[in-house]
């Protein structure tokens, strides 16, 4: 009678409208602190001549996307944003399927392989940006070591990972799908255990094979879960800067800059605030259509 | 009871002993004790920031030696900040947005940006001018906005951007005093590339070092950014000439390495003994000197090289102090640089010549002291820039460095119209149109 009686104290007092507003409150500060007030910021800078060293601005209108447009680095950053971010997706999404389907399996070792596979999602990007930076240096970098060690090159002729444009595009992918594989896997794997085992039980006894399974039971039930995975990425590598300006700093000459490279580069470096502003501003509209997009198939995949 | 209290010391006593004697001191020490903030208003704070010095020895000069003994004499506390130098940008727009930061602001090249948010440095010009005479005019262009008329910044020194050669390849290659021109350059670099491997390390990469160097080989070629003026003026017939100088230098004597190079890349290259030549300051030299390297006594360091029009560098980095507008103590912001000028000297030595003076009468004998440096394998190695002055300019030569100019620096507009030419992706003719216009976009934005 007792337990009773302060289980329904304890729900009147999550009804409480106060208690709710309470707990809202921290998220509400946070959103409206560090992403509204930044992002109202970015949307005025955009319309005006703001620079780095004024402290007035004055309005003048699409002037700024107008210059921006016509800038090479710019083009060369909004093809380089599409192709890291696609191509990234498309790699992590499959490995870390295969990496979700092997981890299933109860085996020796699972665990710490586990742990292994989320080393990279849990150390800061900065760190393995640098570390992955050392690795593919012109001058030290321990792959380039073993292929002339192997005599697969010359000591002065080995590939320059970061120096060749297609290279280098190569690199920062590779970079982006490391980091982010551990994330996407952990999820696809907490959506296949959540899947009932008798499904594909059944499945297998009605004679369908494992690519059958994989594709006409699993990956259709695990829509949501994946659709989840890759708006996430989508999102992580389109607004990510770090791995770029870590690893090649745009280059070379341009051809790995991205829109939030160029935004830094030309808005805080370059002290021209507006530029900056309406180069991050281009990345607002794509990406609310991605994220409408995806939450859309996420709440039909759960309707369904 | 009675016996515990004669034994010992009840609670209350020690309570009572204590705070007494507390009072006391108090008292003794005067009003300070129980108004700190009084104490404090006596003495003043500086906040200094500025970068981790190439030459460590210099941090330790200026930390430990000048700012302790300068905050002493002034009663003032001093505090230092240092920061990587890639990182002085991004720092100096926080601080300018946040309305809030250091009193000095050193950054490494002229911050004409920032030029409505700082103090006009004229009157302190004019007080160390009083003392040592006429600044160098690199660092009146530097610091100096010709329509304003104002002074944004105040440069106590630059940094030389000399060549550094391996000594044992270039006398193989038949050039026993290094490449004097660009053309021996050129000639040099692919008999060494040829014989033993070994590349060039001229740099084409997005960073601060390329950056200097393919400056250096527009103006030798007798291009420049802008004209006098500060009208755009890449898209000529001598751009392009050092467009197709490069792109064959590249060709015959470079690896794509130098597309990935961030500033201290080329120091380590040459350190590895993997390039014949690059063109930085003489922190390279300085860090074999420290660190005992073997390939120490095989650097050598030369003169900026001659093109067909001109011999000529851009400084390797300018300092250049500002004083923001918001700035809780400007008046003591202004002192300090007035009194660090009197003292350049010694920072001149503990800095290991890195930063050669803008007020040449601080450092009267500078050719003599750097012609015999006890470090060095040759003491000699540094006499050759005894001539720094006759070859070193500014940023946006034959101009101002204003800030279009800087705008354009750090949007790395000249190391990609070199490197899209040396790797044949662009015509040295489209290159240099493209950069033309890139340039005019930036400048137009900032009339």
């Amino acid at each position: 009678m007792a337990i009773a009686r302060a289980r329904i104290k304890s729900v009147g007092a999550a009804q409480s409208p106060l208690l709710g507003a309470a707990m809202f409150t921290p998220a509400v500060l946070y959103i409206l602190l560090l992403v509204a007030g930044p992002f109202s910021l970015a949307f005025l800078y955009a319309f005006s001549d703001a620079r780095i060293g004024n402290t007035e601005m004055h309005y003048v209108g699409l002037e700024n996307f107008r210059s921006i447009l016509k800038s090479p680095s710019f083009r060369m950053a909004i093809r380089n944003s599409f192709i890291f971010t696609i191509c990234s997706q498309i790699v992590v999404i499959v490995g870390a399927n295969i990496l979700a389907i092997a981890l299933e399996k109860t085996f020796r070792g699972r665990g710490f392989i586990r742990f292994l596979i989320l080393l990279p999602w849990v150390a800061p990007i900065a760190l393995g940006a640098i570390g992955w930076k050392w690795i593919l240096d012109s001058i030290y970098s321990v792959i380039s070591w073993v292929l002339v060690a192997l005599h697969f090159y010359k000591p002065f002729n080995a590939p320059m990972w970061l120096g060749e444009p297609h290279l280098a595009i190569a690199s920062v992918l590779l970079v982006h799908s490391w980091r982010l594989m551990p994330f996407s896997t952990v999820l696809l794997l907490a959506g296949r255990t959540a899947i009932p085992k008798d499904i594909p039980e059944a499945a297998a006894v009605d004679g369908a094979g494992f690519w059958r399974t994989q594709f006409q039971i699993i990956i259709p039930m695990m829509r949501p879960i994946l659709s989840v995975a890759v708006l996430f990425g989508l999102i992580f590598t389109f607004t990510d800067m770090t791995v770029v300006y870590i690893l090649t700093a745009g280059g070379p000459f341009d051809s790995t800059q991205t829109l939030p490279s160029l935004a830094f580069a030309m808005g805080i470096q370059g002290s021209d605030l507006a530029a900056g502003a309406a180069i991050s501003l281009f990345l607002v509209p794509l990406l609310i259509i991605i994220a409408y997009f995806m939450l859309r198939v996420a709440h039909r995949a759960e309707v369904n | 009871m009675a016996k515990k209290k004669q034994e010992g010391r009840s609670r209350r006593d020690f309570i009572r002993w204590t705070g007494s004697g507390a009072l006391a001191l108090g008292a003794a020490s005067g009003p300070f004790f129980l108004f700190p903030e009084r104490a404090a208003a006596q003495q003043k704070t500086l906040k200094i920031l500025q970068w981790s010095h190439f030459v460590p020895a210099y941090d330790t000069w200026f930390d430990g030696t000048f700012c302790k003994q300068w905050g002493q004499k002034n009663n003032t506390n001093v505090i230092i900040d240092h920061i990587n130098l890639v990182d002085l940008s991004a720092k100096a727009a926080s601080e300018a947005s946040a309305q809030k930061g250091h009193d000095l602001f050193m950054l490494l090249s002229p911050p004409a940006a920032y030029e409505k948010q700082t103090i006009d440095m004229t009157h302190v010009y004019q007080e160390v001018e009083k003392k040592h005479g006429k600044k160098i005019d690199l660092g009146h262009k530097s610091t100096y906005n010709p329509k304003t008329k104002r002074y944004f910044a105040f440069s106590d020194s630059y940094v030389p951007d000399p060549g550094n050669w391996h000594k044992d390849w270039w006398a193989d290659a038949g050039f026993p005093n290094g490449p004097d021109t660009w053309e021996d350059l050129r000639i040099g670099a692919k008999k060494i590339r040829d014989k033993s491997g070994h590349p060039c390390g001229l740099g084409l990469s997005q960073e601060l070092d390329t950056s200097m160097a393919m400056r250096a080989l527009l103006w030798s070629f007798g291009a420049a950014e802008q004209d006098e003026a500060g009208n755009v003026t890449l898209n000529s017939k001598e751009t392009i000439e050092a467009l197709k100088y490069m792109k064959a230098l590249y060709q015959e004597s470079e690896t794509p390495e130098v597309f990935t190079w961030t500033p201290p890349s080329n120091n380590q290259a040459m350190l590895a003994g993997r390039v014949s030549f690059v063109a930085n300051a003489i922190s390279i030299t300085r860090q074999a000197e420290r660190e005992h390297l073997p390939i120490e006594s095989k650097i050598m360091v030369s003169r900026a090289l001659r093109g067909p029009v001109r011999r000529i560098a851009a400084e390797h980095v300018m300092d250049c102090y500002i004083i923001w507008d918001f700035a809780e103590n400007k008046e003591g912001g202004q002192q300090f640089l007035i009194d660090y000028i009197d003292a350049f000297h010694d920072g001149f030595v503990a800095g290991q010549f890195y930063n050669f003076p803008c007020f040449p009468s601080t450092v009267p004998d500078l050719k003599k002291e750097i012609a015999s440096d006890p470090r060095a394998t040759p003491p000699d190695k540094y006499k050759v820039l005894g001539d720094v002055l006759d070859w070193a300019t500014n940023v946006g030569y034959p101009g101002y460095g204003s800030a279009a100019i800087d705008e354009a620096f750090k949007a790395w507009v000249i190391p990609t119209m070199f490197a899209k030419v040396a790797r044949g992706d662009e015509t040295p003719e489209n290159a240099a149109k493209a950069a033309d216009e890139e340039y005019k976009r930036i400048f137009a934005r900032w009339k």
